[in-house]
């Protein structure tokens, strides 16, 4: 009953076989009009002899379009190619070539030209005959997540122990304590640090509120006169070692 | 899609959910297997002694070296698809193999042992006839290139052309084969059908016509079919109107003599066309003076001409096939006769004087589920103690190549049908017993409190009974040797593993075999060549019944339909272990236009499948009463819609109760304006039914 509500439900069902010939794209005529010409080349390894991978390579022009192949020595020649603007680039499965842009005008004249899909009218020259060489092996795989040293030293929580560590350690080694032109400076920074006197405290007045007003007024204000000066010693102590 | 999955296989495939990211994880959970495609010529490389190289050229446009040891690819070059890159010609000496390329496009020299290419130059244009390796004083230093109205002379070291001349006359005879004996001149062979031979030998030096000779032959209309030549330059011409070997002698080119074949004894079976075969082991000498004559389908002939006269050496009944092979000096002739209905023998027998030679017995088993084997390609070589050995690479039906060791021993076999994967399925596997019974909570109503608390208890015994016996079984495992301990998948214990991620894979491909294959290894668990696929054919593969319903076995429909006749055949059978099944399908006479599975089941879970053949009228399979009642209740909302992509036109129906169908709905889109190119519907695994699809940036397309 369910499964034939389904079925209602689904009032066209689309999931067909469709019976069609799969029309061919564009029909190419193999008759050649016009002259045709052929690139040539050479595809460098560096590094390989090319024997090695001379056997796994072809040329394609654009795409399957026409397909060459290397010789023993690494050259090549793609051959009966009408006049046009084609990308030429080598394939291994090993090695990494750049394409290369090549036109061929109709009277036979060739140019080689970097790729540039963006600009395509952008000519920046290669020499032709075609030099490709290899950039590198491809590169296929995610390299996996190694243990190095600077792991340990990343870490926020040591670089939050360590580099104030080296700031006060080095900074009184790099900053010359012993001129008093200096040590009037880092007086008056640290005047800046201080806070005025003359603004009330909010701890002060917290306490005076939760408390007797008398005693702790007195406590507080010999504390307050003091800690000024202990914070000041404080950090001279450190910087005037 | 189609194209998706033939890309697929072609390149490689990885295993379809975990996809090698990391370096090491690399053939862990993937396989790749590379094919070559049906072979078409083959060349052993027999060049140095410890060469072990056969180069193929195949129907798929690939020149491939294999190695004859392990049948693993050496290299392999794959040309253009389509007719452009078609390989028409393969000629192989000492480190070289010429190849002609797209008919006649362009001829290309390989280095063989570096897989690289020698040389290639653009041929000029005209339809390929034939070409041949031209020898002068032992060496061959020169390939001729034969085409439709010209004949070309090229160096073989460079490829340069030496010369090239018209064919005299070309537009009357039809210039057919090329022909060097050796002795530096070229002979070209070209007849004007049942009229006469036209004979035109050139000077391999400059090109110059040193003779040009028309025989009178009424009874011939094809060379290359009908004729060989043999021995110093003797065309050897079989007729069967007339039964006799007219032979002819290309130096002197007088008269065309016949040899009526009674006078040798023969008689050609009725309705089958006689053929001859001969063999030229070195392009700078002549060919062998003996050559097979098939008489019959199974009836072979080893002839001799000696002297202007024919000898039969033996007579090979029953044979299917026979080759000849060189090695040094010596030249054998294989000859495959079948043995009982499951095997054939392969003997050598001395081509000279058609004796057997003793222990050259090799057995090639016919598989029942292959092709019947189709060429025979002999590698012949000295032993030691000068007596000639062989292995033999038989190509069968199914485009599948065996290479064979004496005895009879199978050193490699490849499947190039899996070349040309035409659709898949991926199955899932049974289930274990253990997870039938976990199934069996489901899906069926509840009993009562006190019988589902039992099921349970009962299930969980049965879990706990097949864990121990897994632990057992591991526990022994590890302490037999491992040599002992045999790990390989068989089709016997295959099951579902934890997350069902290992299923069988069902190919269809498109010289009609079908594997299943193993997701896991890539292991062809089994195998199955249909007969009869028309070469035309499309396929479309069909899950009926999955896995999952157990008592049931699993059940896959192949609907195989001839494109040019719309006859369909349907095949029904196991997909987990590729036997025919044994409900029988119906039979179709009329052409089907259109198939469409419906996801009603039949009382055996089996989905319906429906067909609509041209007469509009709507056939099921399975046709139950159960699924006719089910299909009656449901037709009001079963729509179809054709199309014909030839006229433009798109017909939606809608079927009725009794199975017949009316139309809705039509559109016509005129063929002048627009041509239909492609038809996409939804894909048949989709479970998403909405109106709507969503795009990449999470938008949502209407139609």
């Amino acid at each position: 009953m369910l499964l034939q509500r389904l079925i209602k439900a689904a009032l066209v069902l689309v999931s067909c076989f469709t019976d069609i010939e799969t029309g061919p794209g564009a029909v190419v005529s193999t008759q050649p009009n016009g002259d045709r010409f052929k690139i040539e080349g050479r595809a460098i390894v560096p590094g390989m002899k090319t024997q090695d991978w001379v056997s796994t390579a072809r040329v394609l022009v654009e795409g399957e379009e026409y397909v060459g192949f290397l010789r023993t020595d690494g050259s090549f020649a793609v051959n009966d190619i009408p006049s046009g603007s084609y990308v030429v680039e080598v394939v291994t499965p090993t090695y990494r070539f750049e394409p290369v842009r090549v036109d061929i005008t109709s009277k036979g004249k060739m140019r080689a030209r970097l790729v540039n899909y963006i600009k395509t009218s952008e000519v920046i020259r290669q020499p032709y005959p075609l030099q490709i060489r290899a950039s590198g092996p491809h590169s296929y795989f995610m390299k996996r997540e190694t243990w190095g040293w600077t792991d340990f030293l990343m870490n926020p929580m040591v670089m939050m122990m360590v580099l104030p560590l080296l700031i006060i350690v080095l900074l009184p080694k790099v900053v010359n304590t012993n001129d008093p032109e200096m040590r009037k400076e880092m007086e008056q920074s640290m005047n800046m640090l201080n806070p005025n006197p003359e603004l009330p405290d909010v701890s002060e007045l917290m306490t005076k509120l939760f408390s007797g007003s008398k005693g702790s007024s007195k406590a507080s204000s010999s504390s307050k006169g003091s800690r000024p000066v202990a914070k000041r010693s404080l950090l001279y102590r450190f910087l005037y070692q | 899609m189609a194209k998706l999955i033939l890309l697929l296989l072609k390149l490689c495939i990885l295993f379809f959910v975990v996809h090698a990211v990391f370096e090491d994880q690399v053939g862990k959970f993937d396989w790749r297997q590379q094919y070559v495609g049906k072979v078409r010529f083959s060349h052993f490389d027999t060049q140095m002694q410890s060469s072990k190289k056969v180069l193929v050229a195949t129907e798929s446009n690939v020149f491939a070296a294999l190695n004859t040891r392990t049948g693993e690819l050496l290299w392999r070059h794959a040309d253009k698809t389509g007719p452009e890159g078609n390989i028409d010609a393969l000629l192989h000496h000492a480190q070289d193999a010429v190849l002609v390329v797209g008919n006649g496009r362009m001829l290309r020299s390989w280095d063989v042992n570096i897989g690289g290419m020698n040389w290639e130059i653009l041929l000029d244009s005209g339809s390929f006839r034939s070409a041949c390796l031209v020898g002068q004083q032992g060496t061959v230093k020169h390939v001729a290139v034969l085409k439709k109205t010209v004949i070309s002379v090229h160096y073989l070291s460079n490829g340069h052309q030496k010369w090239i001349e018209n064919l005299p006359e070309s537009e009357i005879v039809d210039y057919q084969t090329v022909y060097s004996g050796g002795n530096g001149q070229v002979f070209v062979l070209g007849i004007v059908p049942h009229s006469h031979i036209t004979i035109v030998v050139y000077s391999m030096e400059d090109g110059e016509i040193i003779k040009q000779v028309s025989v009178e032959a009424p009874w011939l209309s094809n060379i290359p079919v009908s004729c060989v030549v043999v021995d110093q330059g003797m065309l050897m011409c079989v007729d069967s109107t007339t039964m006799s070997i007219n032979t002819l002698d290309l130096h002197q080119q007088l008269q065309m003599t016949q040899i009526p074949l009674q006078s040798l004894g023969l008689e050609v079976d009725p309705d089958f066309h006689p053929s001859l075969v001969s063999h030229q082991p070195n392009p700078a000498q002549k060919p062998l003076s003996e050559f097979f004559l098939q008489l019959g389908p199974e009836r072979f002939l080893l002839l001799q001409l000696n002297n202007g006269q024919i000898v039969t050496l033996r007579d090979f009944k029953p044979a299917l096939l026979a080759s000849f092979a060189t090695t040094g000096e010596k030249t054998v002739a294989a000859v495959m006769s079948p043995k009982n209905k499951t095997a054939c023998s392969i003997n050598l027998f001395s081509a000279d004087t058609g004796r057997r030679l003793l222990d050259t017995t090799l057995i090639f088993t016919v598989d029942p589920n292959g092709g019947k084997p189709e060429r025979l390609h002999v590698q012949a070589f000295l032993k030691k103690d000068d007596s000639v050995g062989y292995r033999v690479m038989v190509q069968t039906e199914d485009h599948a190549v065996t290479f064979i060791q004496q005895p009879g021993r199978v050193m490699w076999s490849r499947e190039e049908a899996l070349s040309d994967v035409v659709t898949m399925e991926m199955v899932d596997l049974p289930l274990t017993g253990t997870q039938a019974e976990l199934e069996g909570e489901f899906g069926k109503k509840a009993d009562g409190l006190m019988s589902m608390v039992l099921k349970r208890l009962s299930s969980q015994l049965i879990m706990l009974q097949a864990w121990i016996a897994h632990l057992w079984k591991l526990f022994y495992d590890a302490r037999k040797p491992r040599n002992q301990v045999k790990n390989d998948i068989s089709i016997e214990n295959l099951s579902r593993d934890e997350f069902n991620l290992q299923k069988m894979m069902v190919m269809v491909t498109s010289s009609g075999k079908l594997f299943g294959i193993d997701s896991k290894t890539g292991g062809i668990l089994w195998k199955r060549y249909l007969d009869n696929v028309p070469s035309n054919a499309a396929f479309k593969l069909m899950v009926q019944r999955t896995t999952a319903h157990f008592p049931h076995p699993p059940q896959c429909t192949l609907l195989i339909k001839d494109k040019d006749t719309g006859l369909a055949t349907l095949h029904v059978f196991n997909p987990i272990f590729g036997r025919r099944s044994q409900v029988t399908p119906p039979a179709l006479p009329q052409p089907i236009l259109q198939s469409l599975m419906l996801p009603l089941m039949d009382q055996d879970y089996a989905k319906v499948l429906l067909l609509v053949d041209d007469q509009y009228k709507v056939s099921a399979f399975p046709s139950t009463k159960n699924v006719l009642q089910q299909l009656q209740e449901t037709a009001s909302s079963v729509f179809f819609f054709l199309v014909d992509s030839s006229q433009g036109r798109l017909s939606g129906y809608r079927l009725r109760t009794d199975l017949s169908t009316e139309q809705v709905w039509e559109v016509v889109i005129p063929t002048e304006v627009q041509k239909i190119v492609s038809v996409k519907g939804k894909r048949p695994n989709e479970h998403v039914h909405s109106q709507g699809r969503v795009m990449g940036d999470r938008s949502v397309l209407y139609k």
